[in-house]
C-alpha cells in the first residue's frame, strides 16, 4: 500500500481490515486493534478467522468474506457476536478494491454499533414514555375541560333558572300587589329586584370569562381604529347626554381573533367612559406608541384613575379600585381583557393616577403577512 | 281544523307560572298546554304506543321547548319532531336558559325555527313572549300539516 493511503488507513477512527484472497489480513488498522483489544502481531499475517482466538470464525463472517472475494458489495451487514466480551452487534461495509500490485484485497470498515443499539433502545424507551406520560395528561387534561364545560353549562343554566323566579315573582309582587305593601316594603322588593339583575350580570360575565378562555383563536388583520369607532359611538348613542370628546388615530391595525379584541377594546373604552362621568370636559383617546414591550396600542382618559399602588390587582376576577356607588361595576372587564391578550401571546399594563386619569396599554403579536 | 294551541315544554315550575303570567300580560288569548318532560311532550304530540298512538292530540301550533328537560331532552324530542312527516313543519322555537354556543348550534343544526333565551328579567321575559306570540301564531304562515 503506498505510504499516503497507509497513512490514512492508520489515522482513520473506524475499524478496517485488509484481507488478502486467502483470508490473510494484510493491513489492520490501529482502530480496529484498539477496538477489539488485540496486539497487531497477532492480527496481520494472520487467517482472520484464526485471531482472536477464532471470534471471526462464524459462519456468517465466513460467508462474508467469501461473497466479497467473489466481488460482492455489503453495506451495514450486521454481524451478531455472543464473544467474550459480551453481547456485541458489529456492523460491517464490506467491497473488493485493487491494491498496488493489482491483485484484488477485500476491505471491511468494521463498527461496533452495540452502544448505539443500546442508546437507541433507551431512546425509544424513554419516547414511550414520554408518550405515556402525555396521553395519560392530556386524558386528565380533557377531564378537568369537561368538567369546567360543565360547570359553566350548570352555571348558564341551573343558576339562571332561580334568578328569574326571583325577578319574575317580585315584579309581580310590585306590580299587582304594592296596595298591600307601604314604601318601606316596596323598596325592599326593588332592592331584590336590582341584586338580581346585578346577579344576573354576574353570571353572564363569569361565563364570558371561561368561554373567553376556551374557544379557538380565529386571528386575521383587524382594523383596530374602525371597531373603537364604533364602539365609541355605540356608547355615545347609548347616554347621549355625555359630553366626551373620543379621538381614535386613523390607521391602526392589529394580528388577533376580531370577536375577541372587540371585547377588549369594549372594556377598555366602555371603563374609559364610565371613569370620566364626574368629568365636564372628558376625553377619551384610542391610539399606538412606542414602548420598550414593542409597538403598544393604549386607551387613554383623564376620568378618576387610581393609585398605582393598587395595579397588580387590576387585572385579577372581581377585584375593584372603586366603590360601587361610585362607578359600578364587578371587576371582571379588566381580567377578561388580560385573559384575552395573554391568549393573543401580547402584555397588558396600566398607568394612572388618582384624579388625573388612566392610560391602558396593550400589545399584539407582530406577524408576517404570508 | 287545528286549534290554535301553544305547547309549552318546561320542567321548572317556576318557569312555567313565570311563562304563563308573561303569557297573560302579554294577552296572549290562545290555549297553552304545558307539559313537564321530554317523554310527555313525545307523548302529548305523538301518542303513546301502549293506545298503538292513538292517543295523540291535536298539533299545536306552536311549540316552546325547553333544553334541558327529564327522561328526554329537548334536543331529543326536536330531533323526532323533524323526522315525524306529520310534525316535521312545525314552528319549534327553543326557549332556555343557555347560552352556551354548542346548544345554539345544535338546535339550528337539528331545525330549530328560532332559539330565545329567557332572560332573567321578568319585564324583557314578557316582551319576548310577546313577541314570540305575535310572530309565530299571528305574522307568520305555517303550512298546514300533513296528515
Amino acid at each position: 500500500m503506498g505510504a499516503f493511503a497507509q497513512s490514512i488507513v492508520a489515522t482513520i477512527r473506524q475499524p478496517l481490515l485488509i484481507l488478502d484472497d486467502h483470508s490473510v489480513v494484510r493491513t489492520a488498522n490501529p482502530a480496529f486493534c484498539r477496538e477489539f483489544g488485540l496486539d497487531p502481531l497477532d492480527v496481520v499475517d494472520h487467517v482472520v478467522f484464526e485471531i482472536d482466538d477464532g471470534r471471526w470464525n462464524v459462519p456468517e463472517f465466513q460467508r462474508l468474506v467469501a461473497d466479497v472475494q467473489a466481488g460482492g458489495t455489503f453495506d451495514r451487514f450486521e454481524l451478531r457476536d455472543n464473544g467474550p466480551v459480551g453481547k456485541r452487534v458489529i456492523m460491517i461495509d464490506a467491497w473488493q478494491v485493487r491494491d498496488e500490485h493489482d491483485a484484488m484485497v477485500a476491505l471491511l470498515a468494521i463498527d461496533d454499533v452495540t452502544e448505539d443499539l443500546v442508546a437507541q433502545s433507551e431512546r425509544q424507551r424513554l419516547r414511550r414514555e414520554l408518550e405515556v406520560r402525555v396521553s395519560e395528561r392530556t386524558a386528565a387534561l380533557e377531564t378537568a375541560n369537561n368538567e369546567l364545560e360543565a360547570f359553566s353549562y350548570s352555571v348558564s343554566h341551573d343558576l339562571r333558572a332561580p334568578l328569574r323566579a326571583i325577578d319574575g315573582f317580585s315584579a309581580q309582587l310590585l306590580r299587582v300587589y304594592s296596595s298591600c305593601l307601604d314604601e318601606r316594603g316596596q323598596h325592599y322588593l326593588r332592592r331584590v329586584r336590582a341584586a338580581t339583575q346585578q346577579m344576573g350580570q354576574l353570571i353572564d360575565d363569569l361565563l364570558q370569562l371561561s368561554q373567553r378562555s376556551r374557544e379557538t383563536l380565529l386571528c386575521e388583520s383587524v382594523d383596530l381604529t374602525a371597531l373603537s369607532t364604533s364602539i365609541a359611538d355605540e356608547l355615545a348613542l347609548q347616554e347621549p347626554n355625555r359630553r366626551v370628546s373620543i379621538s381614535v388615530r386613523p390607521g391602526m391595525t392589529g394580528w388577533g381573533d376580531p370577536n375577541l379584541l372587540k371585547v377588549v377594546l369594549q372594556n377598555l373604552i366602555g371603563n374609559a367612559w364610565k371613569f370620566t362621568g364626574a368629568i365636564d370636559a372628558a376625553t377619551i383617546e384610542v391610539g399606538q406608541s412606542e414602548h420598550a414591550l414593542g409597538d403598544a396600542y393604549f386607551v387613554r382618559d383623564n376620568g378618576a384613575g387610581f393609585d398605582m399602588n393598587h395595579a397588580e390587582k387590576l387585572f385579577s376576577p372581581f377585584q375593584r379600585l372603586h366603590q360601587q356607588q361610585q362607578f359600578p361595576g364587578n371587576g371582571i372587564g379588566l381580567a377578561l381583557v388580560a385573559r384575552i391578550i395573554n391568549r393573543h401571546g401580547g402584555r397588558v399594563w396600566a398607568e394612572a393616577s388618582p384624579g388625573r386619569g388612566a392610560t391602558f396599554y396593550f400589545t399584539l403579536p407582530t406577524v408576517e403577512t404570508p | 281544523m287545528t286549534a290554535k294551541t301553544i305547547l309549552l315544554v318546561e320542567d321548572n315550575q317556576d318557569d312555567e307560572e313565570l311563562a304563563l303570567l308573561a303569557f297573560e300580560e302579554s294577552r296572549v288569548s290562545n290555549e297553552i298546554v304545558v307539559v313537564r318532560d321530554g317523554q310527555e311532550a313525545i307523548d302529548y304530540l305523538f301518542g303513546t304506543p301502549a293506545n298503538n298512538e292513538r292517543d295523540a292530540r291535536p298539533l299545536p301550533q306552536l311549540i316552546l321547548l325547553d333544553l334541558k328537560l327529564p327522561k328526554v331532552s329537548g334536543l331529543d324530542v326536536l330531533k323526532r319532531v323533524r323526522v315525524e312527516p306529520r310534525t316535521r313543519r312545525l314552528p319549534v322555537v327553543i326557549l332556555t336558559s343557555s347560552r352556551e354556543d354548542e346548544d345554539l348550534i345544535r338546535s339550528y343544526d337539528l331545525g330549530a325555527n328560532s332559539y330565545v333565551r329567557k332572560p332573567i328579567e321578568f319585564a324583557q321575559f314578557a316582551e319576548a313572549i310577546k313577541q314570540l306570540q305575535m310572530y309565530w301564531l299571528v305574522l307568520n304562515e305555517s303550512p298546514r300539516p300533513e296528515i
